[in-house]
């Protein structure tokens, strides 16, 4: 038995069997085979590639089928043979041959105004890297007939977009940071997940009998029999504990005495808005929009479309983040230059007004057009200072008349900030009259107000997200005459919603899978219990 | 061969028709699929034109680039053995609404 330690991501347990997915090889395009022997292991490799796939399309239905479907078809594309082909004979390995052929098929895929033609850009990649895979000896599953526990170096939204999730009750990566993308996703999908865990990669074979602990982010490696049977009534236990709270799923959320605190969801994509209605969000709190530039700023039309299927699928209130972009989520195609301090560097809505015409502009517009079908609001992060938000005021404007004088239908929306920064909480009641609320992003305001980096383990216990700093700055958030709430971490942690509602916060936004845990909670006390417990807490 | 390729030139026929994108979504992956392996069943040259952009009919990632959305014209040429009916099988397919 053996025990290591990452950060925890997504909370949960799981006790079950580990599937390791071995990363690919870094690729070269130096070869020592000739042009016939490349040639040939190209094609094995695409035979190879396109039997699995089609084994695993006669077992799949639905969306996963789809996705399938078209990796076959990818595979077996004419376009791809011939263009690798050609770029063997000039004396590169078949890696480097089809990586050229794929990026330029994803570049031109992903300008697209179209987001679901653009988003093919992704399924490119995927065959891309199926190929890699295959050439390297490498077989990668996509789908489970058992439980597993999954195992990675690291896993980018289109690998886990690509794989069936039903049989996976845990993720364990060697790399990424709790708020990373993969945690993102995980989170709405309620699968327990640890990132960052030094060594697991070399620890761990398939097949092991593996205990993930996702709410302390310890990984148990052949767990005793005595640990086995801790895990297994705690499992009982967190099983039954769901069931009560999905009783409060299609309830409203109130405290004990009925006062309303709406439960909202944190989304990143369309399938994170189908599970947030799906488990009752009252609308969503944090579109978080990021995941549309992982390929590059999309066009406005393509945002246009894609905000537009959202609100198709959530009528609520969504509340959209613009670009929260910076030196640490490197976009395709805007060359901001590395920094050694990404968290303080040119990010967010920094990057947004000095850039306006590439990032914030073509956003704005695209919001303001799809507020004619969708009940959306703005809401800009990383913000410091009221003249922020004045500029942002500017922009809109300029926009609104922009869409005017061009005839496209626009309609003016609600501008909010997110709290994020101890600037901003300190002097939020500045900013009365620029905005029209403001959201309390918890993860990054205690961040920067313990100067604790949250990717970093070693200071992570130094952080006191509910200390007495943290207090003091959400009750002078709370006091600001601006209505608020909460979208980070805070807002599901079962200590920190009775103080939350008893500084006045009435809207909390959550991941999908919490949201019927908070509204269970939130019934079980009264607003009268939830503010003593603030006024004692703040007594401290 | 030489004699080979001569006969195929003389028994070539280039067909082209112009046709509207019928599927409510464009050439999305779902329709572009079925239009692409429709296509391969043929031995001829078969190419997709719109605007002044022309792509392999059986490659579904060049099908895809042409970004072509419900409503939009474009045109299908094809340029060989079975020409014809290779035009016969698709252009009905792609005026269809395929999803």
């Amino acid at each position: 038995m053996k025990t290591l330690q990452g950060i925890p991501a997504v909370t949960g347990i799981a006790l079950g069997v580990a599937h390791v997915i071995k990363p690919l090889a870094p690729i070269t395009a130096a070869t020592q085979r000739t042009c016939e022997e490349e040639i040939a292991r190209l094609t094995a490799a695409l035979n190879s590639g396109k039997a699995q796939l089609a084994t695993l399309q006669a077992t799949m239905t639905g969306e996963t089928a789809e996705i399938i479907a078209t990796q076959h078809e990818i595979l077996d594309d004419p376009e791809l043979y011939e263009q690798s082909l050609a770029l063997i004979q000039t004396g590169i390995s078949a890696e480097a041959a089809v990586t050229q052929v794929i990026d330029q098929f994803a570049q031109q895929l992903a300008s697209l105004p179209d987001p679901y033609l653009a988003a093919r850009a992704d399924d490119a990649r995927a065959a891309g890297r199926r190929i890699i895979a295959e050439l390297q000896g490498i077989t990668q599953s996509l789908q489970f007939q058992e439980d597993v526990i999954l195992i990675a170096q690291d896993l980018s939204p289109a690998e886990v977009a690509e794989r069936d999730l039903s049989h996976v009750q845990a993720i364990v990566t060697e790399e990424g940071a709790a708020t990373g993308h993969l945690a993102i996703v995980a989170q709405g999908w309620g699968i327990p997940t640890i990132v960052g865990m030094a060594g697991i990669m070399a620890s761990i074979e398939n097949g092991q009998t593996l205990v993930v602990d996702g709410e302390y982010g310890t990984v148990t490696i052949d767990p005793d029999e005595a640990t086995r049977t801790v895990t297994h009534t705690r499992l009982a236990h967190l099983q039954q504990q769901q069931k009560e709270a999905l009783q409060y799923r299609d309830r409203p959320g109130m405290t004990a005495d009925r006062v309303p605190v709406a439960v909202l969801a944190n989304i990143g994509s369309l399938a994170d808005a189908r599970k947030a209605v799906e488990m009752g969000a009252e609308g969503v709190g944090l579109f978080r929009t990021e995941f549309l530039a992982a390929n590059g700023i999309p066009s406005e039309d393509a945002q246009v479309a894609y905000y537009t299927e959202i609100a198709k699928v959530m009528p609520l209130p969504i509340t959209i983040r613009t670009f929260d972009i910076g030196g640490d989520k490197p976009v395709p195609g805007l060359n901001i230059p590395p920094e050694g301090n990404p968290f303080l560097g040119w990010r967010g809505i920094r990057l947004g007004l000095d850039r306006p015409e590439e990032i914030l502009l073509p956003q704005l517009r695209a919001i303001l057009r799809a507020a004619t079908v969708g009940n959306f609001q703005i809401m800009l992060p990383m913000v410091v200072a009221p003249q922020e938000a004045t500029q942002t005021r500017a922009l809109l404007d300029q926009a609104l008349s922009q869409l005017e004088r061009e005839g496209k239908p626009a309609r003016r929306v609600l501008l909010g900030i997110m709290v994020e920064t101890p600037a901003a909480a300190l002097t939020l009641d500045h900013f009365r009259g620029l905005i029209d609320f403001a959201s309390i992003g918890t993860n990054d305001l205690v961040q920067y107000t313990f100067a604790v980096d949250r990717t970093n383990p070693r200071v992570q216990a130094r952080a006191q997200p509910l200390g007495l700093a943290t207090l003091r700055l959400l009750a002078q958030i709370s006091n600001s005459g601006i209505p608020i709430s909460i979208c980070g971490q805070l807002a599901a942690d079962p200590q920190a919603i009775p103080l939350l509602v008893g500084l006045g916060i009435r809207k909390l936004s959550v991941a999908p899978a919490s949201i019927p845990k908070v509204k269970q909670l939130l019934a079980s006390q009264t607003l009268e219990e939830m503010q003593a417990k603030i006024w004692q807490a703040l007594r401290a | 061969m030489q004699k080979e390729h001569l006969i195929m030139s003389m028994s070539e026929q280039v067909f082209e028709q112009s046709v509207i994108i019928g599927s409510k979504s464009g050439l999305h992956a779902r329709p572009a699929s079925i239009i692409v392996q429709k296509a391969k069943e043929f031995p001829c040259q078969i190419d997709f034109i719109k605007a002044a952009k022309t792509v392999n009919a059986k490659s579904l990632l060049a099908v895809l680039t042409l970004g072509a959305e419900n409503g939009d014209q474009i045109i299908i040429r094809a340029n060989g053995e079975k020409a014809d009916q290779a035009l016969a099988a698709l252009v009905p397919l792609l005026e269809e609404n395929l999803g």
